[in-house]
């Protein structure tokens, strides 16, 4: 089987697995939720798989190009939304992940997006790609997962507050400790990734460090925004509404830092 | 007046301020282009072009005000850290523990029982159960009671303090960089020698070669360098992409090729407009004359052009240092006056038009053009690097200690009362209070159990 097939094979268990959360999230039923996580796992074995297949037929890193780092970012958001529930045994944000995820899947496979693999510009030729790209994006799928709580967050609150919050439905607390325990995980991921290997990286290829190029000004505002996340809430005890709103932001700037300034600002970074 | 300083500094609603300031200015630099011409910003913003770089916008992040946040925040990450560390020293240096058992009963996790025990097996039994488990136990006595503190992984206390420490010593070698760093750019073709500047010593370039993938594009530029001290080499090595050289503290970068078509060597085929199977293959540089074999005339070719183009003047230029349309003006004598000279263009062999001084036979056409290649080297010396990566490495292990080795500290009070001792236990973490809570009762569990 060719790596496309695999990958469409996992893109179906994706799409499966986005619609058993869903189901769950209208019939309250526990397995609708299990069998969830089990196609979502399934797809996850699948899409290795064609990643490992892909770097065999290139010979490189499976993210040089839009394509490729974007069935990467879904596999590290499925991977990142695996562990947090299977931490918290909290089934809910599944449907709505899984369905940013098949979001990724369809904007990889739209026509859009050149699937050829490409040989590597001599810049890209580094063991550097393998750690600085991967780390960065695990570290934004986790962050991905503070966003979904966070945005459930708010409405829990909301519901909560007005006292028509169902029974038995994710506290709007726990939400916000999920939501905490992701950036927990995601932002040391980004630092190291994004920032410390980015920098490495540079040193080696460019010859410097740091060149302000806009890549590297949206990742290091990205890192602000959650280190203010987590000053205004370890050190002024900030909580819920105003955390959960500021975790929204980081993760819309680390999109940006992925998307937007490839496609709306020129740099260093012009080849992915 | 210090005292209002230090306020200021200790602030976290400040640091919050600055926090917020800095995303904004840095959003601010990336809408802006940096560092273009006068002219540019005028052509992109008219007006407001000036009032941008009055401000410093077009260079924002060297800008005086930008740097001046930068330090604004350094101070207070140095004040707050300053200001925290001696509490948190004193508490991990002078651990005091509560005699009453009351100071328990206000902690989240606790547990209270009573073992059969003579105070001071129960005291070894607790020592013992605590130190299988790493904790670090300092006891107290008085009357009949003895209080307890235990603790481990102390070091997680300070891993702020470690990121903020990590964060000034990047910001530090970020700051000698820029004072101290010298960068440069050298040319070299093959087989020449350059003084690196401000280095005491030269590189020479000793081939330069571009790789291929099958399909075309380019795979990898190498530039083969030798160090030479003096008149001696002392260190070879291939330059690629991605593989800098280091020597001396200065770092040699491949960073651009081209070629060098101020000494281009042509392949001139020299054809007989009589003779059909007459060729003379010639090798041709400019300004050279070449005597043609078995002829009595020679060829000049005295201006090469990569790029032929008829400038506004009407004059031949070229316009770019590409391959697009490579010209040569040839001229050839015979004893002393002029054949025929005129342009000759390698893409269209047919359109020469000769100036012709005399009716000539020859006909000479512009079959092939090569020329040194050059390699750009970026050399750089950047005595602020190693700190940079040292304060990575706090960051990255302040990190992990802030967010993964949260400290644990259980408290206890033994009280002896008729032959038993009765244990009051109590504990605190700041993170990972599931993790926490199933050590702490399994700990009360083996207590429990002892005989």
């Amino acid at each position: 089987m060719s790596e496309s097939t695999i990958f469409t094979g996992s893109f179906i268990l994706y799409i499966g697995s986005a619609f058993f959360y869903l189901a769950f999230l209208y019939s309250k039923r526990k397995t609708m939720a299990r069998t969830g996580f089990v196609l979502a796992l399934l797809g996850l074995v699948l899409h290795s798989l064609a990643l490992v297949l892909r770097t065999i037929e290139s010979g490189h890193a499976p993210f040089t190009n839009m394509y490729e780092s974007l069935s990467f970012l879904a596999w590290a958001t499925v991977l990142a939304y695996l562990v947090i529930e299977w931490k918290f045994q909290a089934p809910k944000p599944g449907a709505y992940l899984l369905l940013i995820v098949v979001a990724l899947m369809a904007l990889a496979s739209s026509p859009l997006m050149p699937k050829d693999a490409t040989p590597l510009v001599p810049a890209l030729q580094s063991y550097w790609l393998w750690l600085h790209v991967s780390v960065t994006l695990l570290g934004e799928a986790f962050f991905a997962v503070a966003f979904v709580t966070s945005i459930m967050y708010l409405r829990a609150e909301a519901r909560e507050k007005a006292g028509t919050a169902p029974k038995g439905s994710l506290t709007a607390e726990r939400l916000d400790s999920i939501s905490y325990r992701a950036v927990s995980v995601g932002f040391p991921l980004f630092t190291l990734g994004g920032l410390v290997f980015g920098m490495v990286w540079a040193y080696k290829a460019w010859g410097t460090y740091w060149s302000w190029d806009p890549k590297e000004v949206w990742s290091l505002i990205t890192w602000f925004v959650f280190a203010l996340y987590l000053h205004t809430r370890i050190v002024m005890g900030w909580k819920g509404r105003r955390s959960a709103a500021i975790a929204i932001i980081g993760f819309l700037a680390a999109l940006f830092t992925y998307f937007g300034v490839n496609y709306l600002l020129a740099g260093l970074h012009s080849y992915a | 007046m210090l005292k209002a300083v230090k306020n200021f500094f200790t602030s976290i609603k400040v640091a919050i301020v600055l926090l917020i300031l800095l995303i904004a200015a840095s959003v601010l630099g990336t809408l802006i282009p940096q560092g273009r011409s006068a002219q540019e910003y005028l052509v992109r913003y008219g007006r407001l072009g000036g009032l941008f770089q009055m401000l410093q916008f077009t260079r924002l992040y060297q800008s005086f005000w930008y740097i001046t946040l930068l330090i604004l925040i350094s101070l207070n990450i140095i004040v707050c850290t300053l200001v925290r560390l001696s509490p948190k020293l004193r508490r991990v240096f002078r651990p005091k523990c509560d005699l009453d058992p009351k100071s328990i009963q206000v902690l989240k996790v606790k547990d209270k029982f009573r073992i059969p025990m003579a105070p001071a097996a129960a005291v070894e039994a607790v020592k013992a159960e605590l130190g299988r488990r790493h904790y670090r136990v300092h006891g107290q006595a008085a009357g009949n009671r003895q209080c307890f503190l235990a603790r481990k992984r102390l070091l997680g206390l300070f891993g702020s303090d470690v990121v903020h420490v990590g964060l000034l010593i990047i910001l530090a070698g970020g700051i000698i960089s820029g004072l101290a760093g010298v960068r440069g750019s050298l040319t070299l073709s093959e087989g020449q020698t350059l003084p690196v500047p401000q280095a005491g010593f030269s590189v020479r370039l000793d081939r330069f070669i571009t790789d291929l993938y099958p399909d075309g594009n380019v795979k990898d530029w190498k530039s083969e360098l030798t160090v030479i001290e003096g008149d001696r080499p002392v260190l070879k090595k291939s330059v690629e992409v991605n593989h800098p050289l280091s020597y001396k503290g200065f770092v040699f970068y491949q960073s651009g090729y081209g070629s060098d078509w101020e000494k281009p060597e042509l392949e001139v085929w020299l054809k007989k407009k009589s003779d059909p199977g007459y060729l003379k293959t010639i090798r041709l540089e400019v300004g050279r004359p070449v005597p043609v074999e078995g002829e009595d005339i020679t060829l000049t070719v005295s201006r090469f052009l990569p790029d032929f183009i008829l400038d506004e003047k009407n004059q031949p230029s070229t316009r770019s240092l590409d391959l697009n349309n490579p010209a040569a003006l040839i001229r050839a004598e015979r004893a002393g006056t002029e054949l025929f000279s005129g342009w000759i263009f390698a893409k269209f062999p047919d359109f020469a038009q000769m100036h012709q001084a005399a009716e000539s036979e020859f006909k000479a056409e512009l079959k092939d053009v090569r020329a040194p290649q050059y390699s750009v080297i970026q050399t750089a010396k950047d005595p602020g690097v190693s700190l940079i990566w040292v304060g990575c490495a706090a960051l990255m292990l302040g990190l992990f200690l802030a967010f993964y080795w949260p400290p644990r500290e259980i408290r206890l009070v033994l009280e002896d009362g008729q032959g038993k001792m009765e244990i009051s236990a109590g504990g605190i973490t700041a993170k990972s209070r599931e993790a926490f809570q199933t050590e702490f009762e399994s700990i009360m569990t083996a207590l429990r159990k002892t005989p």
